[in-house]
């Protein structure tokens, strides 16, 4: 098991997943390469919900979910409430996630990081008005993508520990 | 604490409620602005270094555009220097007429216009509503309220001003009013965003006289935007037989998406009315 090598030096590799992610999130994104662009926050916070449920949870997940909607411009706790049900998705699931290779992984997580995105669509649509059309789905695609890049890094990362579990 | 820690069902009550209650004060109260610059300065300085590659990436495209093409852009250029210069002659020709028909008339000038220039910091995504993030704020005189324009048109007004940088809310963002007229006819009207970049003129009685590619330009009656900025074309007219009005669909002259530098025309102190 690499469970006492990744819990060495954890905080500094999850700090720095989730830095990276918001940096990411900065840079000037525009037009198409805006539209589809995967949430690189939703996506480590979900892994690291998934992979150290002790030390990223529900607060980690309100907070940066604050920090997209201040991004975004939008209403504060949009973002927030919707990253916050995708942890608690995560966390339901987390068993059955884990024995997933990384393509079946990620297509368990499509209905997750979608849930995410019509919870951002529902609030904004109670808390301000209707959204401009459905093309705010299309960044899941990103994100499930993503998702799958990880998982694939990560299986090949700890690869051998990982089929010598199985 | 707790002897015991709380399942995840209860935490995420828990967190849910601690949601609910910040989009109610924020949307009700408002009172979430002081969260907002603090973002603001936490994330600007990142915004600033993140920028970098892009200009780097765009600074090498452009170092290696042709020879050719920039030939034919120079040549297009002269020309089109040719006819402003002519223009430019008789809109000066018009300013002195003007200036004399006001001083006749005892008419107050207009407030002088002082430009302050900003670059595209940040966009966000544009599903509730359209913004963009300058690179320039209250530390330059901005304030909220002020109307931003490029080179093709009005962009929009600015909606939040934090130290350094401010939020634009483009002029197709849902609920973005602006008062304009037709220029061909001058027709006054309210064009109003619909998202999708795209805008429409609202409530044009059906008889109105309008085509497809008359432009509409800001007609300054609000004391907000100058008169006379290009807003946007109509590109579409449409009858309906439930409605009284016209359907009118324009796109926005503004490059919204396109422009990397805009200018923020900061006019004199006025008195708002409330």
């Amino acid at each position: 098991m690499n469970v006492s090598v990744q819990a060495a030096g954890s905080w500094r590799r999850i700090l720095g997943t989730l830095a990276l992610a918001v940096l990411l999130e900065q840079l000037p994104w525009s037009g198409w390469a805006l539209v589809v662009r995967p949430d690189f926050v939703l996506v480590g916070v979900l892994f690291w919900a998934l992979h150290q449920p002790a030390r990223i949870g529900f607060a980690t997940a309100f907070f940066l979910g604050l920090l997209a909607d201040f991004q975004d411009g939008a209403v504060f706790g949009q973002h927030a409430i919707a990253y916050v049900i995708g942890v608690y998705l995560v966390l339901y699931l987390r068993l059955r996630l884990l024995q997933f290779d990384p393509p079946r992984q990620a297509a368990q997580m499509f209905p997750i990081l979608l849930g995410v995105q019509l919870a951002v669509l529902l609030v904004g649509w109670l808390a301000v008005n209707p959204p401009a059309g459905l093309s705010m789905l299309i960044p899941v695609l990103g994100s499930t993508v993503l998702w799958y890049l990880v998982a694939l890094f990560v299986r090949l990362w700890h690869g051998r520990g990982a089929q010598n579990r199985a | 604490m707790f002897a015991r820690r709380l399942g995840p069902t209860a935490r995420l009550m828990i967190w849910l409620l601690a949601g609910l209650s910040c989009v109610v004060i924020d949307v009700r109260y408002q009172a979430l602005d002081g969260l907002r610059s603090g973002f603001s300065l936490l994330l600007q300085p990142v915004r600033e270094v993140m920028r970098v590659p892009t200009d780097i990436t765009a600074e090498l495209t452009g170092f290696f555009t042709r020879h050719r093409l920039l030939q034919k852009e120079r040549d297009a250029l002269l020309a089109e220097q040719a006819q402003l210069l002519v223009r430019v002659n008789n809109a000066s020709e018009l300013t002195r007429e003007n200036a004399e028909l006001r001083a006749l008339l005892r008419l107050r000038t207009r407030p002088g216009q002082q430009v302050v220039h900003a670059a595209l910091l940040y966009q966000g995504h544009d599903w509730f509503a359209q913004r963009i993030t300058l690179d320039q704020g209250g530390s330059a005189g901005l304030r909220t309220g002020l109307p931003v324009v490029d080179a093709y048109g009005l962009v929009g007004q600015v909606t939040q001003v934090y130290p350094g940088s401010s939020e634009v809310t483009l002029v197709s963002s849902p609920e973005q009013l602006t008062p304009v007229f037709v220029e061909r006819t001058g027709q006054r009207g309210l064009a109003a965003g619909s998202g999708h970049g795209q805008m429409e003129l609202r409530y044009m009685p059906a008889q109105t006289d309008l085509r497809p590619g008359d432009r509409l330009l800001t007609s300054g009656i609000d004391r907000v935007y100058p008169a006379g900025i290009p807003v946007a074309t109509v590109t579409r007219v449409s009858r309906s037989q439930s409605s009284p009005y016209l359907r009118v669909d324009c796109l926005p002259q503004a490059g919204l998406d396109r422009s990397r530098g805009v200018l923020v025309l900061i006019a004199e102190p006025q008195v708002t009315v409330r």
